[in-house]
């Protein structure tokens, strides 16, 4: 595994620090205030704490919480604009609220409540520029997957939908430069009147798209083909060359070993990675978080189900590491390799009276 | 080395605080100091120490079901689990049990024998029966005839409500959930096809035989509810062998046939009980045991969570606006009393299945837990006044409701952290269900 120079750790540091201000910086006591010069990166992930509360905490490298923000309730998924510093915490699906955090501490906190006969999927991401924050939301009664827009330039209004050319979207990504959305539509069908309950497991429609994010237009869009229709493909990532890889759920018979893992490029066909099949047992057909490593070339890829956590190389796709870690939740790339959490609370080396939430965000530009 | 230190109850301040305001008692000091269930942590054993087992001397205070009573209960609930918590401390860390095949075995076969097989073979049983009443009732309307079929209908949503709880298996396949009942029915898809049906008459509509090929929300209880209870009703007693009466009787027929399928599914021995039964790597429903326990211990922590989120929550949230019309058979005024079947069905299963014997006797207090706010729960629920209109409007039956809220919750609590915790499944932060 490449080694990451400590000069990038620094500038990656100081870029937060500048980005987050001295008005945040002084609202930390002194632990946290330490743990924070001391950390060559910054995330941040969801959490339940051991009283029932919900919320989303800033994590040093090491996972020292340095900073928490209750919530109303379970937060999933998450936005970071390094343009801006707002961190969007997206409600798990089927909720209805996604609270945007200035990280420079200039504006107060916006809770964006979701439009009337829409909730949040729990994933969205900023363009480029941080100007337009897009979030995967259902539109449960026309049962198709949409792409809010909202103007973080004025309050984060609403200012247009995408539709993402699927059902049961997931996460949702935008390439480097902001032409692009790419949507995970995982093909299953949920409503809000039916909690969480999975409609349709005997007729899903997974697919990929890829959309125009100037106009909302469909480019492309890559369905499974019929023997992998219960392989819910649900989490993306995008490596230096601009490949989406993929990760996904597999809702059929458990004594199945299907592939859990694949990408593709634009204009390409799907290509899915042929683990060995311990690998994809020990995923237990389910992954949870995927997250790539650019500057090391990897991908890191968690289980909570099988307790897994996995690093593949992106160039061959040939598995790295594999470990085992109980109850493994999100994943980030790291300034070396990547930052693993845990329903258990476990984050890096240290422990928190916390349950991580399924992802993780970096709020340092090292990816 | 477990490290236990005192952490704030849940619920302690917010209920301490809540209490006084409602009651003018004062928050007893000891509600700060209290464990509350965790999440294990990986080489670390549970602290989960919710209830001590003395915690059920709080039945006692309960008898009465007065809005005061239900009070005094919660806050005595609380007061007795937070100054217990060194009774489990003494024994030392518990032990996580070790889910052996034979074990896993042993509870999942209680769980399908004892429980499931059972809980549809009785459903199937009144289904049928209320197919009966309802007919004999439509050839030749009497008072009595009324009241057998009020009686049969009555029965049939308890048996239902007994193996609702079960949302996974042969139920969800086919439609087979909806079919039986089409709730929630947020824009009323239901009640417009059903009295469209009943405007139409169509005799087609009145043959169970060929009701499955048609929309679920005329196939189920929604449906026989509307055209027992439901306007224009009273139309039943007014002549023999009206259509309305005959329609009902075909939904309840055919609610029958479905309860059938899923009788026969579950007692196929090489089908889903086989799967249930018997994890192992090549088995399509559950790899391992702990496959197996983690989708137990969901039917009950799903379970819960619809009683709160889909039965209550979709009529009543407090401090929200009611909408007693939108509470699943508020016609038939059996609203509670499928919400006690919920809660029966419940202790049923995790009583019958052995469950509660994987839990290291020095923290029992977690099965204790359980089994309290369960009965405190069904001490409460039938007293609700049963016409939605009042529970939702009078104050003494409010509170009922807003016990039921925070109880409910509370036993979200106690299945998914507190007994998926002392049984090593975790937080049971994310029941491997999809996100």
């Amino acid at each position: 595994m490449a080694a990451t120079g400590r000069h990038s750790a620094l500038v990656d540091r100081r870029a937060f620090l500048r980005m987050a201000g001295a008005a945040w910086v002084a609202t930390l006591g002194a632990g946290e205030s330490f743990a924070l010069t001391r950390t060559d990166a910054v995330f941040a992930s969801g959490y339940r704490d051991s009283d029932g509360r919900f919320g989303i905490a800033v994590l040093a490298e090491d996972g020292t919480v340095i900073d928490r923000t209750p919530l109303p309730a379970r937060s999933h998924g998450m936005a970071f604009s390094p343009a801006t510093g707002h961190l969007v915490a997206f409600a798990r699906r089927p909720g209805t609220f996604a609270l945007v955090i200035d990280r420079t501490g200039k504006a107060a906190p916006v809770t964006i409540a979701a439009t009337e006969d829409r909730h949040f999927f729990g994933h969205g991401c900023f363009s480029p520029d941080g100007r337009v924050l897009y979030a995967s939301e259902n539109d449960f009664d026309a049962n198709r997957g949409v792409i809010g827009l909202y103007d973080a330039r004025d309050g984060y209004r609403r200012i247009d939908e995408y539709s993402t050319y699927g059902i049961g979207t997931h996460d949702l990504s935008v390439s480097d430069d902001g032409s692009l959305l790419i949507a995970a539509n995982g093909g299953i069908e949920t409503h809000p009147d039916f909690g969480r309950t999975k409609l349709n497991l005997d007729h899903m429609e997974p697919s990929l798209a890829l959309i125009d994010a100037a106009t909302g237009a469909l480019i492309e869009r890559h369905t499974l083909p019929q023997k992998l229709r219960q392989l819910s493909t649900r989490h993306i990532d995008l490596d230096d060359r601009g490949r989406i890889w993929f990760a996904c759920q597999y809702e059929g018979p458990r004594n199945d070993l299907p592939p859990l893992v694949g990408h593709f490029g634009k204009g390409e066909d799907l290509t899915f990675l042929s683990l060995p099949e311990e690998t994809t047992i020990g995923l237990a057909n389910y992954v949870g978080a995927i997250a790539v490593n650019r500057r090391e070339g990897l991908v890191g890829l968690t289980s909570p189900n099988g307790g897994r956590f996995v690093v593949l190389d992106a160039g061959t796709g040939s598995v790295l590491r594999e470990e085992s870690v109980i109850d493994a939740a999100g994943i980030a790339a790291a300034p070396q390799g990547f930052a693993v959490s845990s329903y258990g609370g476990r984050f890096a080396g240290h422990r928190a009276d916390v349950s991580w939430d399924q992802h993780i965000a970096g709020l340092t530009p090292h990816r | 080395m477990l490290t236990r230190r005192p952490t704030f109850h849940r619920f302690g301040p917010l209920l301490a605080a809540g209490l006084s305001r409602l009651r003018g008692i004062p928050p007893h000091p000891t509600l700060r100091a209290t464990f509350s269930p965790r999440g294990r942590r990986e080489n670390e054993t549970p602290a989960i120490i919710p209830f001590s087992p003395a915690g059920r001397r709080c039945r006692q205070a309960d008898e009465g079901g007065t809005p005061r009573q239900i009070t005094l209960l919660l806050a005595t609930g609380l007061l007795l689990a937070t100054s217990l918590p060194a009774a489990a401390q003494e024994g030392g860390a518990p032990v996580l049990p070790e889910l052996t095949d034979e074990v896993v075995t042993g509870i999942m076969t209680r769980a399908v024998d004892d429980v499931i097989r059972p809980g549809y073979r009785t459903f199937q049983a009144s289904a049928g029966a209320l197919a009966e009443t309802t007919a004999a009732f439509c050839k030749a309307p009497s008072e009595d005839g009324r009241k057998a079929v009020d009686d049969a209908f009555r029965q049939a949503v308890t048996d239902w409500g007994h193996i609702e709880i079960v949302r996974i298996g042969p139920v969800i396949e086919d439609n087979r959930f909806e079919r039986i009942l089409f709730y929630p029915d947020r824009k009323g898809t239901g009640l417009k096809q059903v009295q469209a049906l009943l405007q139409k008459q169509d005799e087609a509509d009145t043959k169970a035989e060929t009701m499955g090929s048609k929309s679920v929300a005329i196939q189920g209880f929604g449906a026989i509810e509307f055209a027992l209870y439901g306007t224009g009703a009273e139309t039943l007693m007014t002549a023999p062998e009206t259509f309305r009466c005959r329609y009902a009787a075909a939904v309840a027929s055919h609610i029958e046939t479905t309860a059938g399928q899923l009788v026969a599914a579950w007692d196929a021995p090489d089908g889903v009980q086989r799967d249930w039964k018997h994890p192992g790597p090549q088995n399509p429903v559950f790899r391992t045991g702990k496959e197996a326990m983690t989708a137990l211990l969901g039917i009950l922590v799903h379970g819960a969570e619809a009683v709160r989120d889909q039965r209550v929550e979709t009529f009543y949230r407090h401090g929200g606006i009611a909408r007693p019309k939108s509470a699943a058979f508020w016609r038939s005024e059996n609203t509670w009393t499928s919400i006690d079947a919920n809660l029966e069905g419940l202790q049923t299963l995790f009583d019958k299945s052995g469950m509660e014997e994987l839990i290291d006797p020095s923290i029992a207090s977690v099965n204790g837990n359980i089994d309290f706010i369960l009965k405190s729960l069904r001490r409460v629920v039938p007293t609700i006044d049963t016409t939605m209109e009042k529970a939702v409007s009078t104050p003494e039956e409010q509170q009922k409701i807003n016990f039921v809220l925070v109880n409910t919750r509370e036993l979200i609590l106690a299945f998914d952290g507190g007994y998926g915790g002392a049984i090593g499944l975790g937080s049971g932060f994310s029941f491997s269900d999809g996100d």
